[in-house]
């Protein structure tokens, strides 16, 4: 309390240097405006813009802003396009899935087990080796790696385990599943790490000394405490799997459209209309899952 | 009940905790006293197990619990930082032991919520059941993590400097709580703490550690009156203790010479001690009376303690010696920066040291008085 009153004594007897009234009671509001307008211009507008446009009318040709229902019509309607829309949750559901199941034991031992400082950070920074190179040959990488001719199915040949190779390796849904978990697995080892190495050391002995066993430790304590990295990394993961066409295109041959590349061939044929529909779905879908994640943890108390 | 036997851990080649022996009793409050880097810290993970030792043994109700895991050993830790788990509130750390032990869990969530109860009334936080860790003091804290160690029923609680953190007001009040706990529990607390007052006025009995050894083990007010060896008279704080030699039968210090008390004479001491309030001062130049010795010292600076004050002198070589005085004994006298004084107490107050640092045999017996 005494803080306080000498605060605003101090404020007070500050000469205004402001001048104007105005400014001394609003000056805060200026260190806002550049934010906002920035939001505003780029995100606000565009998106009614998006949502606006999805309502116009489509013809080969031209697009005309007549409002119409006919582009959301053709979607729900289209076995292609709302197929598209499930298995883009499909994948993205199989990716979080696996990216925790990889992730998590790694960052745990990376944040539990690993006691030293700066081996914790030469680990985490090697998980991040794979970005060194761009994101396109990362994906094409697995090419030759799953190819019918590829490495795993030359070294399974070889070794007399299988004697026709494996196809379904390439160019399906699971090759793009596999090369989606390789690149965003390091997004949820990150954030979980950092939430496990924070944790002190002394909740874990007093857990033990009130008798309780490592599993029950790490069910009580350690996975409830590392929950908001597991949070943040699953958001993370969601909104990059979410939005993805390139590793889909790459991996799957086309085969495997998401709603990404359905946006991508659709602002490609300058059907603005119906890409802005499917952009106005993916935006739904992603807000949606943000707000599910955000409620398993308060954020806003944990970090 | 519990017993250690030659304990010793080191760190990295340093010697933490050395050859330990030492016997917990049953129902007793037992203080730890060291200064920092003593090894007291050490010993108590040793004892619940989050450390194992490099040598000796720990043995519980005869039992050999050396290399048991801290789960099933049975005790409790109150963690200096008290450790509690943020994502939990005060009921559910408290319940957590109960909950979740390994051995004999309480699975009736019944019984488990009337033992929280009951153990949350006992230090005093009925009614913060549903507050999250976060949002209760320091104080409050400590009492939570008490709770939790306390409602397990341990065998033996240890405390790791319970009232460190805690401002003075408080430190007060939880030093009677803490002995009042204990006693309505009937379980052995070992207390370990830097602070000498607390260690002194909690302790049914009291271990003094310096550099991983016990260096006596007695009731506080023996302790006090009558330390074994020259470093607990330092860390009780309340001795101005003298470096020296005997020569001519006098003892020798800061160029001056005083007398023996009659059982020293004769033997060999390196060290002399002399209790702070014991020490009475006369103007420079008088000479004790009969059955006194005393030296001359400078007057630097005195400060007022509330019911005391304390009179701080520089002797010729240097070194400072302190006087206290009581207010209700005598009314205080200001003396002016760097008048000369002479400092003078009786021989019988006097504690001799060997040069090794250990009491002379004699002292053991002059301790009563």
């Amino acid at each position: 309390m005494d803080g306080a009153a000498v605060d605003t004594r101090l404020a007070s007897a500050a000469p205004s240097r402001d001048g104007s009234g105005f400014f001394r009671r609003h000056g805060h509001l200026l260190l806002l405006a550049p934010g906002v307008i920035w939001m505003v211009l780029f995100l606000i507008v565009p998106l009614a813009m998006m949502v606006y446009v999805s309502f116009w009318t489509q013809t080969t040709f031209a697009i005309k802003p007549d409002l119409t229902l006919k582009s959301w019509a053709t979607f729900f309607a289209s076995e292609t396009y709302f197929g598209a829309l499930l298995r883009t949750l499909r994948i993205w559901l199989t990716v979080l899935l696996l990216t925790f199941l990889f992730g998590y034991p790694t960052a745990l031992y990376i944040g539990q087990f690993v006691r030293n400082k700066t081996v914790q950070t030469i680990l985490l920074v090697a998980c991040v080796i794979p970005f060194w190179t761009s994101f396109l040959i990362r994906v094409l990488a697995w090419r030759p790696m799953l190819g019918k001719e590829g490495a795993i199915n030359i070294v399974l040949q070889g070794l007399g385990i299988i004697d026709h190779p494996i196809e379904v390796l390439l160019f399906t849904e699971l090759s793009v599943i596999i090369g989606m978990v390789q690149i965003y697995v390091v997004f949820m080892v990150g954030p979980v790490a950092f939430m496990l190495a924070r944790i002190d050391d002394s909740l874990f002995e007093a857990a033990r000394d009130l008798g309780a066993s490592p599993m029950t430790i790490f069910r009580k304590i350690t996975f409830p405490l590392s929950l908001p990295g597991v949070v943040v990394g699953a958001i993370f993961v969601s909104v990059m799997v979410l939005g993805e066409f390139a590793t889909a295109s790459a991996l799957s041959g086309r085969k495997v459209n998401l709603l990404g590349n359905i946006i991508v061939t659709q602002v490609g044929s300058l059907k603005w209309a119906f890409a802005a529909v499917i952009g106005v779905v993916l935006t739904v879908v992603m807000a949606t899952v943000i707000t599910a994640l955000l409620r398993v943890v308060n954020l806003r108390r944990e970090l | 009940m519990m017993e250690l036997i030659r304990l010793t851990k080191a760190y990295k080649g340093v010697p933490a905790v050395r050859d330990v022996f030492l016997i917990v009793r049953e129902d007793e409050y037992l203080t730890l006293l060291g200064p920092s880097g003593s090894g007291k810290t050490t010993l108590l993970r040793l004892l619940s197990g989050l450390e194992k030792p490099d040598a000796g043994q720990i043995h519980l109700n005869g039992e050999d619990v050396t290399y048991r895991p801290p789960h099933l050993r049975g005790l409790g830790i109150v963690q200096q930082n008290y450790a509690l788990f943020p994502h939990m509130s005060v009921e559910d750390n408290v319940a957590f032991g109960l909950r979740y032990r390994l051995i004999d869990p309480v699975t009736d969530e019944g019984e488990v919520k009337r033992r929280v109860a009951e153990t949350l009334e006992l230090v005093g936080l009925t009614g913060f059941e549903a507050r999250m860790v976060g949002q209760i003091s320091g104080g409050q804290k400590q009492r939570v993590s008490l709770a939790r160690t306390l409602v397990t029923r341990p065998k033996i609680c240890l405390l790791d400097e319970p009232l460190g953190a805690l401002d003075a007001n408080l430190r007060e009040r939880m030093t009677v709580e803490l002995r009042k706990i204990r006693e309505t529990l009937g379980v052995t607390f070992l207390h370990v703490t830097g602070n000498e007052t607390e260690a002194l006025a909690m302790g049914d009995r009291m271990v003094v550690l310096d550099k991983g050894s016990i260096v006596q083990a007695d009731r506080p007010d023996v302790i006090f009156s009558m330390p074994s060896d020259v470093r607990v008279a330092r860390f009780v704080n309340t001795y101005n203790v003298l470096e020296g030699a005997v020569r001519d039968g006098e003892f020798q210090s800061a160029g001056q010479a005083m007398t023996l008390p009659e059982y020293a004479r004769g033997s060999e001491a390196g060290f002399y001690a002399i209790r702070q309030d014991a020490v009475e001062i006369n103007a420079a130049g008088t000479v004790p009376g009969p059955g006194r010795t005393g030296l001359q010292a400078t007057y630097i600076a005195s400060e007022f303690l509330g019911s005391r004050f304390a009179y701080i002198f520089r002797m010729p070589n240097g070194g400072v010696f302190e006087v206290e005085r009581h207010l209700s004994h005598s009314d205080p006298v200001t003396y002016k920066g760097g008048e000369a004084c002479s400092l003078s107490w009786n021989l019988s107050d006097a504690l001799v040291f060997d040069p090794s640092g250990a009491a002379l045999e004699t002292t053991v017996f002059k301790g009563a008085a």
